[in-house]
């Protein structure tokens, strides 16, 4: 199958690029304000007197960085990276920049309206990533919507016969998404054990279904096209895209094994956990083997290691969300800093990382400017030293709390043994904050310039219904 | 290798994966969680009183289940905590608060197994004052600094150096709720 992506007319759109460039630059702003209060939550572990104030307390902002990371910076910059794809790959102009603009208003009002109003203590209580009050979530799902509406009125309007990879793993998101949003907030089926069988069900697929469909989506269209050549099998990537669809629903349960919810809902999440590794290793194997004798273009690219290490992540940390579903590790490793090492394995190592290669390997052809490779490299090397110093430090405070347990030992034990790692977690994010500010003034330099930007973008092209 | 004629249609693509997640979502969420809506049983916890269901609110407000489950498993290192958790135990619980991080002990049975009041204000007051080595946020913004208590205060028995020097520490209504919100968590007794 042709990559449309070496074809693609040089002719940039700056409607298109603008509303992009918009979204990368508010997902930056979100990513700062979310990682920096990360950096809080996790200095308050290892010195607990740390900026005593209400507003600051490890219980409010915990879901306060939860829901910037992603909610804002990782959905933000995916999607705007996405309406990117879709236009390009559709070999059209965006469908409707206007309308992505206004659903990145609607993003924005629901980002900070959920920032204040969880500081300030009002929450649906502990239920991890669907902590926004629901009329916030209404505008959330409305962003989502009109964002995929854009995506889909694009797609059909695209010149080529055929719908390209990318394109099904981003549509395919904007489906799920909505769908998985809405489920978890209708209160219909949620009294007593109910909401936990659909808390396993939501925070898991808010990672498979949604930011690795945007994450895949993008990949296919941006390795394509840095490498200049195809992709290494066009069938690999859409039988990523079903196995993907077929086993992610249903391992959701496997973050409550030994719980009290059915033991039948528990084994099928383990079993398709395994399931799991058919669409991850053909994603990841397939992305990898486009490299295949193009080392030098990957040394000669600021972008592309991003995208290497981001494959790598997204491998490694799906091989080790399998592991822990089994019974016997999950016995070691559940209620344990382990879990929060693996989120930000997957979520940083993978999704951040492919979001970073595509914006540095994607911006500079829509903008025409270049951030120094300087900088670029100060950014890979800060993320990629404080994302393994975290997971590190926070996996091993993890096994040592696991094994505290197993021992028998009294907990506080496990605080203890905990501490040295959690100060070591601190420096590793450190880093991370760091990086992203270097990240952030990249971004700035890489900004479309005004004199560049005509005015008024030409009419979409549409094909006849 | 054919994809059924799907990779040229963009509305075929999208109903597919609408009609499939769709099915999967009702299969694994909605229909089990319906189930357990509907089949868990009569609730075997006592009903809280209004003062602990207010402070049920002060412990969702600050986020505590982020911190400590309330979800008791049937393993060895779990026994400290209580009894295995019973499908029942969370019947009237909206939302259930099961948890999945447990960076200080679990909470389900804390009422039989720490039944002090004023243990549980001086800890919300100043967790370090009685576990030295603790890393919980202290919830100072819930108790009153006065000089002298009046007949109806709540007082918090600290150690002299965890007020300042001369003040008497007296619990608010809400860290007065939240320490009957926790008095009340009890695994009620079933027969195994």
């Amino acid at each position: 199958m042709r990559d449309p992506g070496l074809t693609a007319s040089p002719s940039v759109d700056h409607a298109t690029v603008r509303v992009t460039f918009e979204y990368l630059s508010w997902g930056t702003v979100w990513l700062l304000v979310g990682t920096t209060i990360g950096l809080v939550a996790s200095i308050k572990l290892h010195w607990p007197e740390f900026l005593p104030f209400a507003q600051l307390s490890f219980g409010r902002i915990r879901p306060a960085h939860t829901s910037l990371v992603l909610l804002g910076w990782s959905s933000l910059v995916l999607v705007g990276l996405s309406l990117y794809v879709v236009s390009r790959t559709s070999r059209v102009t965006l469908w409707s920049p206007r309308l992505a603009r206004v659903a990145l208003w609607l993003w924005n009002f629901a980002l900070l309206a959920g920032l204040v109003t969880l500081l300030a203590g009002a929450n649906r209580g502990p239920q991890e990533y669907r902590e926004w009050l629901w009329p916030l979530a209404v505008i959330l799902a409305a962003a989502v919507l009109i964002d995929g509406y854009v995506a889909y009125r694009t797609v059909a309007a695209r010149t080529l016969p055929e719908v390209y990879v990318s394109n099904w793993y981003i549509l395919g998101g904007f489906c799920y998404l909505p769908i998985l949003y809405v489920t978890s907030y209708l209160p219909f089926y949620q009294a007593g054990l109910g909401n936990t069988v659909v808390q396993g069900y939501y925070m898991h697929n808010a990672m498979g279904m949604w930011f690795t469909q945007l994450a895949l989506g993008v990949s296919y269209y941006a390795i394509p096209r840095l490498l200049g050549r195809p992709i290494y099998s066009y069938a690999l990537g859409v039988l990523g895209f079903w196995t993907n669809l077929l086993f992610y629903p249903l391992i959701g349960a496997h973050h409550f094994i030994f719980s009290p919810v059915p033991w039948w809902l528990q084994s099928t999440a383990i079993l398709f956990s395994v399931g799991m590794m058919v669409p991850v290793w053909a994603g990841t194997g397939n992305l990898l083997l486009t490299f295949k004798g193009a080392s030098g273009a990957l040394q000669r690219s600021y972008a592309l290691p991003f995208f290497v290490t981001g494959l790598i992540g997204y491998g490694l940390s799906s091989t080790q969300g399998t592991i822990e579903a089994f019974r016997t590790a999950n016995i070691y490793l559940h209620f344990t800093n382990f879990t929060v090492g693996h989120s930000h394995f997957a979520m940083y190592g993978f999704i951040t990382f492919i979001a970073w290669g595509a914006v540095y390997g994607l911006v500079p052809r829509l903008t025409g400017r270049e951030p120094s490779p300087l900088a670029v490299g100060v950014h890979f090397w800060l993320a990629l030293v404080g994302v393994l110093t975290y997971v590190i430090a926070i996996s091993t405070a993890g096994i040592l709390q696991g094994l505290a347990w197993v021992a028998g030992q009294s907990f506080i034990v496990s605080v203890i043994e905990a501490e040295p790692m959690w100060l070591w977690r601190t420096i590793g994010g450190l880093l991370m904050v760091g990086s992203h500010i270097v990240f952030a003034a990249n971004v700035w330099a890489m900004r479309p310039l005004p004199a560049a930007v005509p005015s008024p973008s030409p009419e979409p092209v549409r094909m006849p219904a | 290798m054919s994809f059924g004629g799907l990779h040229t249609d963009h509305r075929a693509i999208v109903a597919v994966a609408v009609i499939v997640f769709f099915v999967l979502t009702l299969v694994m969420a909605i229909l089990p969680a319906l189930r357990e809506q509907a089949f868990s049983g009569p609730p075997i916890a006592t009903p809280r009183d209004e003062v602990a269901a207010r402070g049920r609110q002060v412990y969702m407000r600050e986020g505590c289940g982020f911190c400590h489950t309330q979800f008791v498993r049937d393993l060895p290192m779990d026994r400290p905590y209580g009894r295995p958790s019973r499908p029942r135990d969370y019947v009237l619980e909206d939302p259930p608060m099961l948890g999945t991080q447990r960076t200080g002990p679990d909470l389900a049975d804390v009422g039989t197994r720490q039944p002090s009041e004023a243990w549980h204000l001086i800890h919300l007051y100043d967790p370090r004052a009685v576990v030295p080595q603790s890393v919980m946020p202290a919830y100072r913004w819930y108790f009153i600094e006065k000089n002298q208590a009046g007949p109806d205060d709540v007082v918090a028995p600290v150690p002299a150096n965890s007020a300042p020097p001369g003040k008497v520490i007296v619990a608010g209504p809400e860290a007065s709720a939240l320490v009957r919100y926790l008095l009340s968590l009890k695994q009620a007794k079933v027969s195994p």
